[in-house]
Formats: C-alpha cells, structure tokens, sequence
C-alpha cells in the first residue's frame, strides 16, 4: 500500500454507503466503549496497563482482582453485523465484493496491451457501470457478471450491452446478485437447521432459531427485490 | 504477559478517552459532582477535575502520565483540568482521524500503524511549534480586544472594581456552587487587602499568601459555612503542652527554638564512657550525668528569664524534664510546630530562631501582642499576634478560618481559596512573552492600543504598544466559550491566509486543526442544548468586526478611564449586551494561553512514545505462591 501511495490517491473515492456505516458503528462503538470504561473507573475500577488479546481495549481490574474486558462482555461484538449469516445487508456487500474480485483476474488475462485506464475502469465496482465510460469501450465485450457467475440469458444481455444504451442495466446485473445471496441464504438455512436438530443446550436452540428466522427474511427480501 | 507493548494510535485515544468521559460528567455549568466514599465511611462530594482525576485507580502508564500532567497544570493556574482533559482528547481524535485518513503524508512506513503514528508525532511537533510562536499574537490581536482588564493596583475591602469581583465569583461559582460563591468572594477580598503591602505590586502579596497559606488558615468541621471568617494575627495548630497563665502582662516576649532544649546525648546504640579525670570520685554513674543535663536545662530557663521570655515555640518534642522546667518558671511552651508555621511566626516577628540553646541573644527575641488559646470546633489551637507588624512589614496579619459541616468540605473550600490565589497570579502574567519580537514587527499589524489617545499615527502606535506589553496583565473575558470561539475564527482565518500566501496543499495547515479541536470545548458547555450553542457562537461572531480598522474605532468611542479602576467595556457597543455578558461570569485570557500551551506539550509527549515496557516487581516477599496476584507491574517505562 505504501508502494503506489500515488495512483491510491487518484483512486480514492468517497465511502460508500455500506463503509460508512462501519465506520459510523466502530465510532459509536468506540464511544460506547469510553462511556463504559468510565462508568467503571469511577466506580472504582483499576485501568490495567495491558490490553485485551482478543479486541485490543484496554483491561480493567475490579477489587477482586479479576480482570474485565468492556467490549467483549458486555457490548456486542460488531463482527455480528458483518457476519452475511445475520445481515441481508452484509449479505448483499459480501456479494458484491466478491463480484469485484472476480472481475478484476477475469480483466486482467482478456485485455492485455489494453490501455490501463481501462483496467482501472473494470474494477470499478459492479452497480455503478455509468462510471466506466472510457473502459467500456475496451472491456464491456468481456462484462464480468456473466464471466463469473455465467447463466446464460445474462450473456445475451451483455452482448447487447453496447447496444442498448447504459441507462437500465440494473435488471440485468441485479439478478445474479440475488441469486447468488438467496444461495448463501438458503446454505446457511440448511446448516442451521441441522445444527438445530443436533443442539443439546437452550441458548444454542434460541441463537438458531433466531438464525433460521433472520435467513427467512432475508430470502423474503430477497424474493421482494427479485419481482 | 507481553513485555514489550507496541503503542498505537488508537490505544492513546482509548485511554485518553475513557478520563474524558468521566470529566465530562462535571463539566459546565450544568455538570454534576463526583461523590466519593472511602472504607472508612467517609463521604465527599467534589467536582473538581484535578481531584476526580487523581482519585481513580490507574495503572495504564499513559493515564498516569495524562493525571499527572493535569495535576501539575493544575497547580500552576489552579483552574482548568477538566477542560485540559477535553481539549486534549479532541485534538487526539482530530489528529488520528487526519493520520488515518492520509498516513504515507511524510515518509513511507513498512506498516499502516507506523506511518499513522509517524504522522500523528509531526502533526502533534508542528502544532506545538505553532502555539509557541504564533498563537500568543493571534490572541494578542483577536481576542484581547474584546475582554477587559482586572486591576489590583487599587485593591481594598471597598473596591468597586467589578471586573476582578466577578472573576472572583466565577471561580467560586464553578467550584463551590452558587450558594456561597458570593460569601467566599468577600472574604477572599478582605483577606488580600489585610495582607496587601502598601505602594507594592499585587502580585508580591498574592505569591506570599499563595506559599504561605497553609499555616495561614485553620479548617473546622461541624460549623455552618457562615462562621468563616478573619482573624488577626496567626494561628498556631497546635496546643500548649504547659498551663497558661491566665493573667499576662503585656507585650510578652517569645523565642523559636529549632532543637532540643535538653541536649540529647544519648542515642540508642551509643557507648558513653564516664569519666571525671583519672580519680575515682563518688560522683560517677548515669544519674551524675542526667543530674548535669537538667541543670544545663535549667540555666537556659533561667537566661531566658532573665531576657522575660514567656513564651516558647519549639519545631521538636520536648522532654519531660524540658516541660516541668519550663511549667516551674510560668513558661508557655508550644511544641512540635510544624515548619510553614516557624517560617511564617519568623517572617512576620523578624526574629531568627535558636538553633544552639546556650547562645541566647536579643535578636532572637519576638514581641507579642498576645499570645492565649482558642478554641476552634473540637480542637484548641494557639493565637497570638505580634506587635508593631504593621509599622514594620506595613500589613495586617490575619488568619483565615474556614468553617464546613464536614471535613471533606472544609478540605474542598481551602483548597478553593488557595487555586484562587493561584488563578490570581496566572492571569496577572502578560499574554506576550517578548517584547523585542513586537517592536519588529509592529509596522505590519493593526495598532490594538486600549488607550484612545494613541490611535492616530503608527509611530504613536508603535511606542504605545511597547508600553502596552508591560502593562498587558490581568486580562479577562467573558466565560461561556468566548475565548475558543474568538481563537477558533481567528485561527480559521489564519489558515486560510496561510494556504492562500503558501501553496502547500499537501500540507494540512495545523492552525485548523487546532481551530477545530478548540470548538469541542463550548460544545460540552452547551451539550444540553445545541440551540444555545449556535446562540452563543452567533453572538461572539457579531463582536468579531469585517474590517480591521472598524475594531480600532471601537476603542475610541467606548473607552473609558481604566486607571480609576472603573469598569470598561472596550468592544461592546450596545450597554445591555455588556451586562448580558458579565452575567456569564469571567475568566482570565492568560490562564487560558497556559492551557492550550499545556495542552499541546501533553499531546507531543503522548505521541512521542512508541513503546511501552513493562516491569514486574515483587512487593511483597513473604508469598511468593502466585506472582500474578501479588506483582505489581511498575510504571511503563517510555522508550522512543
């Protein structure tokens, strides 16, 4: 990263909407943190000189000499909100990054000697193709969507892409999208299913069950988004 | 347990944010008070930062290192350490976001953690830099012209200088409440116009109480507020250890003594050998020896009355022998006087003390006026006054007792008084530091002279404002967020003429980052109400004119006779806003320039550490069964 400090900055573009409400929750976890950390200090607490192995904040001490950590136990962890397993949103993000990683091996071997504007045009990221107007002209006969995930009437629809002019592509792109989430989904479904079946402890069965009911709805949504 | 820790950015913001959140708790006017319990049952209820702070358990060597900062800050100027802790957390937020944002700014790093903290050290460098160099004119220039000046030239019981009343009462108001701000006001007036030399600076007596006033004032618990009050003369803490006379005849006489009155010659572990000569004579033995101790006891006492010494102060605990001399001769004997108090008893009388018993001349005889008991809440103490203090020295000692219904409380008003003198003496210092560096560069600048007859020319200007720098003391603003808010505009246009004269877009002007961080502070002043935040910046903003020269014509108009000590609003036009803002209280624009200078040194030392290692030490060395529960891990020791 610190080796092509130069082209990062022409690259850099705004968060999207998905980073910035990461960023937003590590900062409002973050506060949450000092909020609890006080608390506990003014109730007299011993802050520790040593951190927490597993997130890194800093340990408190209570009178019986046992160490507390505030973020492991007591907030949430927010890996939760990133784990595609309970969030359609993240489910949705995840998607897409993969798309992007896929797209940009799939370029590189099919434009070599293209220009590398047009390079970096492809790994712009998937829901926003008006942005590559220079590139398209160079990759969109290799449009990834359907490199990847290639069912076959989506390939009919990018071979018609230059054609038809970039204003709706959405419907097209969508839908392997939404295939490939209700695929996870329904992955996940199954997995917590059996592992409900085989549970022993209570806490374990409540945690899945809330699991199964979060993946229904995310498969509701993502019926609703697919009509 | 990892020996070595590398330190990130982001463990410092953790750490320091953790002691803003429990400061903020009790900042503002709306704030609360921390209570505090020991194991022993007692109770007491504090808002002041500095004792918060140094109350919580901390073994994390870089809170240490920010309590201890704010405890020192805190004994200079006696006021701020909750507002140190906000602005430091601020300005560490402000710098690792701008770190993190663009980290290889300076110099590539191997990792992403060492170039954010590469970069968070210049930041931090460049901003001290700045405030040592800049800052005081800016605030020379912008925000001075619209505070005004506290005088204590003409400093009595009955002055009607509003300005220093009211920065008095601020500072009781935001340290002991509302209900007694106005009481202890008037006795802290009083006191310093008893102790006031005449035809001296102010700030010479100030400095005085401030060393002295510990032996100065008495606490008593279980009395209400209200009996606090002056008396003259000093307290000694402790009480006779011989019966006083009642019935004395006046002056009396008193002399110090450093030692021991019976030599003590014998230490445990010594060999004494006895011996009168060669000749064996009936008089050997340890009875013969003490026998000759107590009449070396005797014949001081007797010098000492030959001299009409009634009274003996002494710094060490006397001997049983000592006592029933001194009870025989109708002595008054005070023993185990603490220090400050000897310094203080030998300041005012003029007298050295004894410290070789057998050589007792004039000079170390002290005349008094009285010297009797006093019975003060539980305890009885000594009070004596000195004659002829006030031809000799030109003051009127008196003692200041203060009185509590617990001792918790009474501890929180003396140590009230005391950050009061210490704010006193903070905002009597100048603003500008040098002088020299002003005459250069006085053509540039537009002439802010608070004297309305100079204004016209530059030449006039320039002289004046020489004559300015010395006399530039005692400055004050209206509190409620004033000053950030003036230093925050005066920093923003700052930058922006920076970037325009410089184009080094690259380089993040740090006047803005200061600017920024600067704002946090009256946005907790008004964090319960965002509406009367933007009311106060609106208003401060409308003080601020377009034109420079529109501020030099503001002097002229509203200026009035600062040398009478009257009251003088020098940029408010309009007569009810001036009132409006006295109502917010007063702070010293000095005490403030410390803070941010404060401030920024805590911020670069914080960021200069890049490791922390830590050392276990084993206390206690009868168990040494599990090394975790009884080693202490000693403080971190910082390594660049």
């Amino acid at each position: 990263m610190a080796l092509n400090g130069d082209e990062e900055d022409f690259e850099w573009e705004p968060p999207t909407e998905a980073e910035m409400k990461v960023i937003q929750a590590r900062r409002e976890r973050q506060d949450k943190i000092s909020k609890l950390m006080g608390d506990y200090l003014l109730k007299g607490y011993k802050m520790l000189g040593d951190c927490c192995e597993a997130c890194g904040t800093i340990l408190l001490q209570d009178r019986q000499q046992k160490n507390y950590c505030v973020s492991c136990q007591e907030l949430d962890s927010d890996i939760d909100k990133d784990n595609p397993a309970l969030n359609p949103q993240a489910a949705l993000s995840q998607v897409r990054e993969r798309q992007l990683a896929a797209q940009v091996p799939a370029a590189a071997p099919e434009l070599n000697g293209g220009p590398t504007s047009s390079q970096a045009g492809v790994s712009v990221p998937q829901p926003r193709p008006e942005h590559c107007e220079g590139a398209a002209a160079g990759g969109r006969a290799l449009l990834p969507p359907p490199v990847v995930a290639s069912p076959p009437p989506t390939a009919s629809t990018t071979t018609l892409a230059p054609i038809r002019p970039p204003v709706c592509p959405q419907n097209s792109t969508l839908r392997p999208v939404l295939e490939e989430a209700e695929e996870a989904v329904l992955t996940k479904l199954r997995w917590a299913t059996a592992q409900l079946q085989s549970s022993a402890s209570l806490e374990a069965s409540i945690q899945l069950c809330s699991l199964i009911s979060s993946c229904a709805n995310s498969l509701r949504n993502l019926k609703e988004l697919s009509q | 347990m990892v020996p070595l820790e590398q330190l990130h950015l982001s463990h410092v913001l953790q750490a320091v944010s953790a002691l803003e959140s429990i400061v903020l708790r009790s900042f503002g006017p709306e704030g609360g008070q921390v209570l505090f319990t020991r194991d022993t049952g007692q109770v007491m209820v504090s808002r002041s930062g500095k004792r918060i702070l140094t109350a919580l358990h901390l073994d994390h060597p870089l809170a240490r290192m920010v309590v201890r900062c704010v405890w020192k800050h805190s004994t200079i100027t006696g006021d701020g350490s909750k507002t140190f802790v906000l602005l430091l957390a601020s300005l560490l937020r402000i710098i690792h976001a701008t770190a993190t944002k663009d980290p290889h700014m300076f110099q590539p790093h191997n990792s992403t953690e060492a170039s954010e903290a590469a970069t968070a050290r210049h930041l931090a460098d460049r901003l001290l830099e700045f405030a040592l160099t800049e800052l005081d004119e800016l605030i020379v220039l912008n925000v001075l012209p619209h505070g005004f000046r506290v005088s204590l030239e003409n400093f009595t019981a009955e002055t009607h200088d509003l300005s220093c009343q009211t920065l008095l009462v601020s500072f009781f108001r935001t340290r002991l409440g509302y209900a007694y701000c106005d009481f202890f006001r008037n006795l802290f007036c009083e006191l310093l116009s008893h102790w006031k030399v005449k035809d001296d600076r102010p700030s010479f007596s100030i400095q005085f109480l401030n060393n002295s006033f510990l032996a100065l004032h008495t606490q008593v618990s279980g009395v209400p507020v209200s009996c606090s009050r002056l008396i003259e003369g000093q307290v000694i803490h402790r009480d006779f250890a011989t019966p006083c006379p009642q019935v004395r005849k006046q002056p009396l006489k008193a002399v110090v003594f450093n030692g021991y009155l019976q030599p003590k010659l014998l230490t445990t572990g010594d060999v004494l050998e006895l011996r009168c000569g060669d000749k064996v004579t009936e008089d050997r033995g340890i009875v013969h020896f003490s026998s000759w101790t107590e009449k070396s006891v005797e014949s001081i006492i007797a010098t000492l009355q030959s001299f009409g010494v009634s009274v003996l102060l002494c710094a060490l605990k006397q001997s049983s022998a000592v006592l029933a001399a001194a009870t025989q001769a109708g002595m008054c004997l005070v023993e185990c006087v603490s220090e400050e108090e000897i310094s203080l008893f030998t300041q005012l009388s003029g007298v050295t003390p004894i410290s070789d018993c057998r050589r007792i001349h004039p000079e170390h005889i002290a005349t008094l006026t009285f010297c009797k008991p006093l019975l003060l809440g539980a305890h009885r103490y000594v009070h004596l006054d000195f004659h002829d203090c006030e031809e000799r020295l030109k003051v009127k000692p008196c003692s200041l007792v203060i009185c509590a219904p617990s001792e918790g409380q009474a501890d929180q008003h003396a140590c009230a008084f005391q950050d009061a003198f210490r704010m006193l003496l903070t905002a009597l210092e100048p603003v500008r530091k040098t002088q020299t560096a002003l005459e250069e560069t006085i053509p540039s600048k537009k002439c802010t002279s608070l004297h309305a007859d100079n204004i016209s020319n530059g030449t006039a200007c320039r002289v004046h404002l020489h004559q300015k720098c010395v006399t530039e003391t005692g400055c004050v603003i209206s509190a409620g967020g004033t000053f950030e808010f003036l230093l925050h505009h005066a920093l923003h246009q700052y930058g922006h003429s920076c970037s325009v004269s410089v184009n080094t877009s690259a380089v993040v002007p740090v006047s803005q980052l200061l600017a920024k961080a600067l704002l946090s502070v009256p946005r907790q002043i008004y964090s319960r109400n965002l509406k009367h935040f933007l009311q106060a910046q609106t208003r401060v903003v409308a003080l601020i004119p377009k034109q420079p020269h529109a501020l030099s014509a503001n002097f002229i108009h509203t200026e009035g006779p600062l040398g009478d000590g009257k009251l003088s609003l020098c940029s408010c036009k309009n007569g009810n806003m001036s009132l409006k803002l006295l109502d917010l209280g007063l702070e010293s624009v000095s005490c403030k320039y410390q803070l941010v200078l404060a401030v920024l040194q805590c911020l670069t030392n914080l960021l200069r550490i890049n490791m922390v290692l830590q050392t276990h030490a084993v206390l206690h060395t009868e168990s040494h069964d599990s090394l975790n529960a009884h080693s202490e891990s000693s403080e971190g020791e910082d390594e660049d």
